[in-house]
C-alpha cells in the first residue's frame, strides 16, 4: 500500500512543488496558483463541489426514512423494500447510465408517463446537473441504508419504548434519541460517500453536461486530450487533498469508535 | 496452358468431391482490433466468401480488441520475429496504422503492395492516399443524418452556412457530440475549422503545428459559439456518437451529424426510423477516414494474405462493405452496381478531408470546451 499509493502520492505533490508552470525547476506555487487563477478550473472546482453536497444532502433525505422504515418494520412489504434497496448495488454504472438516459431523456419512459397523464412542459435532466445528481443519489442508496439500518439495529427497542412512555413524540424521538446514536455510522457514510462522490467519473461523464465538469472528468480530459499531464497532476494533487481531508475524518471516526469500544470492554 | 488448366480443373474437381478437411487448408492467420459489427462481418460475410473463392485457404480471424496494445501488439511481435527469422504467426492484419510506428517502416516489416502481388490494387481511388505497404478496403464519412418527416428536401442545408443557418432557425432541432467522444461531433467542429481557414483541409499537414493556423480557431469557436444555445436543450452536447443518433431516433432532435456506416447500420437495423435519410455537404463535405490492412513481409503465407487483399477489393466486397457495413467503397462507385450508386446518390463524394488530429486534435478539443461548450470567458 506504501508502495503503490502514498509513494506515488508523494512524488506527483513534490512534482508539483518543485516543477513551476514553464517546467522550470525550483520551489514554487506557480501551478497551483495557475489553478486557482483559471476560471475554468475553479468553477469545475466548484461545481463538483457542489454536487457532491447536494448529493449527500438528497441522499440522506432519501435514506433515513427507508433506514428507519427497514430497521423498525417486519413482514413481506419490508422485506420486499429491502430487496430494491440493495438492487441497484448489482447494476454497474455505465448500464445504469444507459438506463437512465432512457428513462429520463427527452421523449424517454418518464415523460411519456406524464404525458399520460396530461402534465406537459417536462424538461429533461439528461445532460445537466440534475442527472449527474439523480443517479449518483440512486447509486449510493445501499451502502448508505446498509450503513444506517446496522447502525439502527444498535438502538434498542426498549429505548424508544421508554421515550415513548413519557410522553416523546417521533420527531423527538428521531433528534433526541436515534441521532445521537447513531452520529458514527453517519459520519462513516458521509466521508466513504464524499469519497465516491467527489471522484466519480462515469455518471458525470456519460449524464452530465460538457461544462462544468466534476474533477474526475476534467482530470482525463485535461490529460488524455489536452494533452497537458503536468496540469492533471496538479488537479489530481489538489483533489488528492480534500479527499484526504476526508478521509483523514473517516479514519478519526472509525479509531474513536475502536478506543469506545475498548474502554467499554 | 491447356495442362494447367486441366490440372486445376481436375484440383478442382477433386476438392469438390473429397471434403476439405481444415488442417489441409492453408491458414491465413488475420488479426483484427476493430468494433464488433466489423469482426462479426469479417466472420459471416468475408471468411464464407473467400474460401468459397479460394478453397485452399482458410481464414483463421484473431480478435484482439480491448487486448493490450491490439494489433500494434501483433505487428511488434512480427517485428520481433522478422529480426530472429521466426514465424510471425500472422499473415493479414485487418487494420492498421503502418506509420504508428516507426521501427516497422524502418525495419521493412511490411509487404510492398503493388500491381503485380494484388491487381484489383489499381481501382482504389487517389483519396484514400495509401502509402505503398497499406491495402484500403473500407471507408467511413461524417454526414448529415435528418428526419424526412420533420425537414423539407428542399430545406436541408448544402453548405456549411446553410447549416449553421438552419441550426439557429430551429432552436434545439440539432445536435452533435463532443468533439473529444466520437469523430461525428469532432467532423462538426474540424468542419468549422475549415470554414474559418479557407476550407482547405491540404493546409492541416499531420505532424507540423502551424500557429498561424492555429491563431484562426477562435473564429470557428465564434462560429459555433452562435449556434450554441440553438443546440438540443439549449447547448447540451452528449458524450458519444449513439447517444447522438439515440436523440434522432427518438424524436428529440430532426438533425444530426453521423458517421455514415452508423447511421445507414442503423437505419437498416430499424433502430433509426426508415424517415431518416442522409444528406452530405457539397461545399466542402465532412471528414472521414480510410481502415488499411498490412500484411507483414515476413509473414508465412504471402500468396493467401495477397489473395485475400485483392479479394477485398473486388466488387463483391466492396458492395458488402457499403450494403453491410454501411460503409464507403475504396473504388470509384462507378465500379459499382448503378441501383447502388442511385440509392446513395446524395451522400456519394469523391472528396474525404481528414483531420490531422495529434496537436492540432489537442487545441481543437480544448479550444472547443473553453469557448464553445461554457459560457465561461478565460480572458477575465
Amino acid at each position: 500500500m506504501v508502495l503503490l499509493i502514498f509513494y506515488p502520492a508523494a512524488q506527483s505533490i513534490v512534482r508539483t512543488l518543485t516543477i513551476d508552470v514553464d517546467g522550470q525547476p525550483g520551489l514554487s506555487l506557480s501551478r497551483y496558483t495557475a489553478f486557482f487563477r483559471d476560471p475554468i478550473s475553479v468553477a469545475n472546482l466548484m461545481f463538483t463541489f457542489q454536487i457532491t453536497i447536494l448529493v449527500l444532502v438528497v441522499m440522506f433525505i432519501v435514506c433515513f426514512p427507508l433506514s428507519i422504515y427497514l430497521r423498525f418494520a417486519s413482514g413481506r412489504i419490508a422485506s420486499a423494500v429491502q430487496v430494491l434497496v440493495l438492487f441497484p448495488l448489482f447494476v454497474p454504472g455505465i448500464i445504469l447510465c444507459y438506463a437512465l438516459i432512457r428513462f429520463l431523456g427527452s421523449h424517454g419512459t418518464l415523460e411519456s408517463i406524464l404525458t399520460g397523464v396530461g402534465f406537459s412542459g417536462y424538461r429533461t435532466p439528461y445532460l445537466k446537473p440534475n442527472a449527474i445528481i439523480f443517479a449518483l443519489v440512486w447509486e449510493s442508496i445501499p451502502f448508505t441504508v446498509l450503513i444506517l439500518t446496522a447502525g439502527l439495529r444498535q438502538v434498542s427497542n426498549e429505548l424508544i419504548e421508554c421515550a415513548r412512555d413519557v410522553g416523546a413524540n417521533n420527531w423527538h424521538i428521531f433528534t433526541r434519541i436515534i441521532l445521537p446514536l447513531i452520529k458514527r455510522p453517519v459520519l462513516i457514510v458521509f466521508s466513504l460517500s464524499f469519497l465516491g462522490i467527489f471522484g466519480s467519473y462515469t455518471v458525470p461523464y456519460l449524464l452530465g453536461p460538457a461544462s462544468p465538469q466534476m474533477m474526475g472528468v476534467f482530470m482525463q480530459q485535461t490529460f488524455g486530450q489536452y494533452r497537458r499531464p503536468d496540469d492533471a497532476e496538479t488537479q489530481a494533487v489538489i483533489t488528492f487533498l480534500i479527499c484526504s481531508f476526508v478521509g483523514f475524518l473517516y479514519v478519526r471516526t472509525v479509531v474513536s469508535q475502536r478506543q469506545t469500544q475498548r474502554e467499554d470492554e | 496452358m491447356k495442362l494447367r488448366s486441366l490440372f486445376l480443373l481436375a484440383s478442382l474437381l477433386i476438392l469438390g468431391v473429397v471434403s476439405v478437411h481444415a488442417q489441409d487448408r492453408k491458414p491465413i492467420y488475420v488479426y483484427t482490433d476493430s468494433d464488433t459489427n466489423i469482426s462479426d462481418w469479417w466472420t459471416n460475410t468475408v471468411k464464407p466468401a473467400f474460401e468459397a473463392e479460394y478453397p485452399e485457404y482458410e481464414i483463421v480471424q484473431t480478435i484482439v480488441r480491448g487486448v493490450g496494445g491490439g494489433v500494434g501488439d501483433i505487428a511488434n511481435r512480427a517485428l520481433a520475429a522478422l529480426e530472429t527469422g521466426d514465424d510471425p504467426q500472422v499473415d493479414f492484419i485487418e487494420s492498421i496504422n503502418v506509420e504508428s510506428n516507426a521501427d516497422w517502416l524502418a525495419n521493412d516489416l511490411w509487404l510492398e503492395v503493388t500491381e503485380e502481388n494484388v491487381p484489383n490494387i489499381v481501382n482504389v481511388v487517389a483519396a484514400t492516399n495509401r502509402l505503398p505497404q497499406e491495402v484500403p478496403y473500407r471507408g467511413s464519412q461524417v454526414l448529415l443524418a435528418y428526419n424526412s418527416d420533420l425537414v423539407a428536401e428542399d430545406e436541408v442545408p448544402t453548405t456549411y452556412a446553410e447549416l449553421i443557418q438552419w441550426i439557429k432557425d430551429h432552436p434545439g432541432q440539432f445536435v452533435y457530440n463532443r468533439p473529444d467522444r466520437g469523430g461525428s461531433g469532432a467532423a462538426m467542429v474540424t468542419r468549422a475549422i475549415f470554414e474559418v481557414t479557407g476550407q482547405d483541409p491540404s493546409l492541416f499537414v499531420p505532424g507540423e503545428f502551424d500557429e498561424d493556423l492555429v491563431a484562426q480557431f477562435p473564429k470557428a469557436w465564434d462560429l459555433l459559439g452562435s449556434i450554441h444555445s440553438s443546440i438540443y436543450e439549449e447547448g447540451a452536447y452528449p458524450a458519444g456518437n449513439t447517444p447522438v443518433l439515440e436523440l434522432l431516433a427518438n424524436g428529440s432532435v430532426s438533425m444530426i451529424t453521423a458517421w455514415s456506416d452508423q447511421a445507414l447500420q442503423a437505419i437498416n437495423l430499424g433502430v433509426l426510423p426508415e424517415s431518416t435519410k442522409l444528406a452530405q455537404l457539397t461545399d466542402l463535405p465532412f471528414t472521414g477516414g480510410y481502415s488499411y490492412g498490412a500484411i507483414p513481409a515476413n509473414s508465412t503465407n504471402v500468396e493467401g494474405a495477397v489473395a485475400l487483399a485483392n479479394f477485398l477489393l473486388t466488387p463483391e466486397i466492396q458492395v458488402a462493405v457499403v450494403e453491410q457495413l454501411g460503409g464507403f467503397p475504396v473504388v470509384s462507385w462507378e465500379t459499382l452496381p448503378p441501383e447502388l450508386q442511385e440509392q446513395y446518390t446524395s451522400v456519394i463524394t469523391d472528396v474525404v478531408p481528414t483531420w490531422p488530429g495529434g496537436d492540432y486534435g489537442a487545441a481543437m478539443v480544448e479550444g472547443w470546451y473553453n469557448n464553445v461548450a461554457t459560457n465561461i470567458d478565460r480572458s477575465s
